[in-house]
C-alpha cells in the first residue's frame, strides 16, 4: 500500500463518525471521576467520619433503613470507595424504587434519592448512549463498542503514516509558531503516539465489550446463573421464615473469604431464591465482583461460590476489564491518568477533524483561485 | 489529495454521525416519562387468595435462554404474599404440574409483598385456547390454580 492510501485508510477510520467517537471519548472521560463528581457535588452521597468510627457491618445498616420505613422490601445494597455511603435500594407503596444512602460510620439515613444517579446516568450515556435495551441487547451497546473497530484502525494507520514515531518520545517538538495546520497536526500526531497504551486499552477492552453484547445477545452465558433452593429444603406445614438472616449470610462470606469487601448484595426475591453476595478481595486486577457467593437462606450452606482461581478463560476476562477500563486498578491516581489520556482522546478527534477541514477547505479554495494568486498566498504563508 | 468540491455535502458529511446524537436526549426524555401499561386484568380466586395480574406490554412473548417468556405483575389482593410458600404463572392449555415448576425458576412468583412481578412460561406463539394459569402452593402444601383467557389482541 502507498503512503497516500494508508493516510486515506486513517481518514476513514475515525473521520466519518468523528463526532460521536469524540461524544463517547467526553462522556467517558467525566464517567472515570463520577464516583468523585458525585461526592462533589452531593453533600449528601458523603461519607464523612469526622469522629474516625469503624464502618458499621452491611447488615446493621440495612437493619437502619427497615426500621426507618418498616414496610420497605430490601432489594439490594451497594457499597463504593470509603469516602462514599453505602446505598441501600429498597421499595415502600410511597416509593418504588428508592436508593437511601446511608452513611456506614454514623449509620444516618442521609438521603432518599427517587430518580436517577448521576453515576448510573453517565454510565448509560457512555455505555448505550441511552438507547433502550431489548431484553438482552441495546443498540447504542452495539454502536459504542463497535468504536473500538475504528480506534485500533485509526491507531495502526496512524503509526504506519507517521514515520519514526518514537522521535514524539526522544524529541518531543510542538510547533506552535508555523500556523495552526502545523500545530494541530504536531498535537493529533504526539497525543497519538503518547497515549498508544490507552489507544491499546481502550480498544482490546471495548472489543471484549463488543464480544460481550455478541454472547448476551445469543443467550451464552458467560457467569453461572446462581443455584436454587430446591423445594425439598422449604419446609412444609407451619408457615416459615427463613432461619438464616442477612447477618448470617455475611458473616459465613466473611469467614470464607476473610480479605472480602463486598460491593454488591442482592436478597432473595422468593423462597427458592438466594443471597447473592460479591464483592471484591485482594486480588488488584480483578474487579468488585470477583468473589460471589450464594448462600441458601433454609440452610445456611453455600450453595455455590465462584473466586479468581477458579475462573474460566471467559469469566477472568469478564472481572479484569472493567478495572482495566475504567481506569480503577490503583484508586485515584490511575483514575486520574486515565482522565488526562481520555481528555486527550477526545482532543484528538476534535484535532483530527480540524486538521481534515482545514486541508480540504484549503484544496478546494486552491482549485478555484487562480495558479498565480495560490502561490502568493503560499510564499505568505 | 484527490480535490473534492468545496460543496455543502463535502463540507459537512462527515458531521452526520453527529445527528445520532439526537436520540439519546430522545431516549432521556422517553425514560422520564411515566410508563402506560396496559390495564389490570380481572381479580380471581386462587384458593384463599385474591388474585389481580397485568401484563407489561401487549407485546408476545420474548425468548430468555431456551425459554419463551411473558412478563406480568401480580397484585395479591386478599391475603399475605407470605402465605405463599411458591407460586408460578404459565400460558397454555393447562397449568405446568407443580413438580415440573419446582425443578427450575421459569415464571415463579418473586418480588416483595407489595407487587409480585413474573416471567411467566409461554409459547412462542399464541392460540385462542392457550389461558394464563397462576399455580399457588400455601405452606400446608396444598395446590390453588386459576386462570384468565387471553385478551383479543393477543390472538392477532
Amino acid at each position: 500500500m502507498t503512503q497516500r492510501q494508508w493516510f486515506k485508510l486513517h481518514g476513514w477510520c475515525s473521520l466519518p463518525i468523528w463526532i460521536l467517537f469524540c461524544f463517547i471519548c467526553i462522556t467517558g472521560t467525566i464517567a472515570v471521576f463520577s464516583h468523585e463528581l458525585t461526592w462533589l457535588f452531593n453533600e449528601n452521597a458523603r461519607a464523612v467520619n469526622p469522629n474516625n468510627l469503624a464502618a458499621q457491618p452491611i447488615s446493621e445498616l440495612v437493619a437502619t433503613v427497615q426500621n426507618a420505613y418498616p414496610s420497605a422490601n430490601i432489594t439490594t445494597v451497594m457499597t463504593f470507595e470509603p469516602y462514599l455511603i453505602n446505598a441501600v435500594i429498597f421499595s415502600t407503596e410511597t416509593i418504588p424504587s428508592g436508593i437511601a444512602y446511608v452513611n456506614q460510620y454514623t449509620g444516618e439515613i442521609q438521603e432518599v434519592n427517587q430518580g436517577i444517579t448521576f453515576i448510573n446516568f453517565m454510565r448509560s450515556l457512555h455505555g448505550w448512549l441511552l438507547f433502550p435495551w431489548q431484553s438482552s441487547y441495546s443498540v447504542g451497546y452495539y454502536l459504542v463498542s463497535a468504536m473500538s473497530f475504528v480506534m485500533i484502525g485509526a491507531l495502526v494507520t496512524g503509526l504506519v503514516i507517521y514515520k519514526r514515531f518514537w522521535r514524539a518520545y526522544t524529541q518531543p517538538k510542538i510547533r506552535a509558531k508555523q500556523g495552526k495546520k502545523t500545530l494541530l497536526t504536531d498535537l493529533h500526531k504526539h497525543g497519538g503516539v503518547w497515549s498508544i497504551w490507552f489507544l491499546i486499552v481502550m480498544s482490546l477492552t471495548g472489543l471484549w465489550y463488543f464480544t460481550q453484547q455478541v454472547m448476551w445477545h445469543a443467550d451464552i452465558d458467560i457467569e453461572a446463573h446462581p443455584p436454587l433452593v430446591e423445594a425439598s429444603d422449604i419446609p412444609l406445614g407451619e408457615k416459615a421464615d427463613p432461619p438464616v438472616t442477612f447477618a448470617d449470610a455475611m458473616k459465613t462470606t466473611e469467614a470464607r473469604f476473610p480479605e472480602f469487601r463486598p460491593s454488591y448484595i442482592m436478597m432473595p426475591e422468593h423462597n427458592r431464591d438466594m443471597f447473592k453476595i460479591m464483592g471484591g478481595g485482594d486480588t488488584v486486577f480483578f474487579d468488585d465482583y470477583s468473589y460471589r457467593v450464594n448462600i441458601n437462606p433454609w440452610t445456611g450452606e453455600i450453595a455455590s461460590e465462584t473466586t479468581p482461581e477458579t475462573m474460566g478463560a471467559l469469566q477472568t476476562i469478564q472481572h479484569i476489564v472493567d478495572p482495566l477500563h475504567y481506569g480503577t486498578i490503583g484508586g485515584i491516581w490511575t483514575k486520574a491518568i486515565w482522565f488526562i489520556f481520555g481528555l486527550i482522546l477526545s482532543a484528538m478527534s476534535i484535532t483530527g477533524f480540524l486538521i481534515w477541514g482545514s486541508r480540504t477547505v484549503k484544496a478546494a479554495k486552491e482549485k478555484k483561485t487562480p495558479l498565480r494568486e495560490s502561490l502568493q498566498s503560499e510564499g505568505a504563508n | 489529495m484527490a480535490r473534492r468540491k468545496n460543496t455543502f455535502w463535502n463540507r459537512n458529511k462527515f458531521k452526520l454521525s453527529g445527528l445520532i446524537l439526537i436520540l439519546p436526549f430522545y431516549f432521556l426524555y422517553e425514560q422520564l416519562q411515566p410508563p402506560e401499561f396496559p390495564d389490570v386484568w380481572e381479580e380471581k380466586s386462587v384458593g384463599p387468595f385474591e388474585v389481580a395480574i397485568q401484563p407489561l406490554n401487549n407485546e408476545a412473548p420474548y425468548a430468555h435462554h431456551e425459554d419463551w417468556v411473558k412478563d406480568f405483575s401480580a397484585y395479591i389482593n386478599e391475603g399475605q404474599v407470605s402465605d405463599i410458600r411458591q407460586g408460578y404463572v404459565n400460558i397454555g392449555e393447562e397449568p405446568v404440574p407443580l413438580d415440573t415448576l419446582e425443578s427450575d425458576d421459569v415464571g415463579i412468583l418473586h418480588g416483595s409483598e407489595l407487587l409480585q412481578h413474573v416471567h411467566a412460561i409461554a409459547p412462542q406463539k399464541y392460540e385462542s385456547e392457550h389461558r394464563v394459569w397462576v399455580t399457588l402452593q400455601t405452606w400446608d402444601g396444598s395446590v390453588h390454580k386459576a386462570s384468565w383467557e387471553l385478551p383479543e389482541n393477543w390472538l392477532k
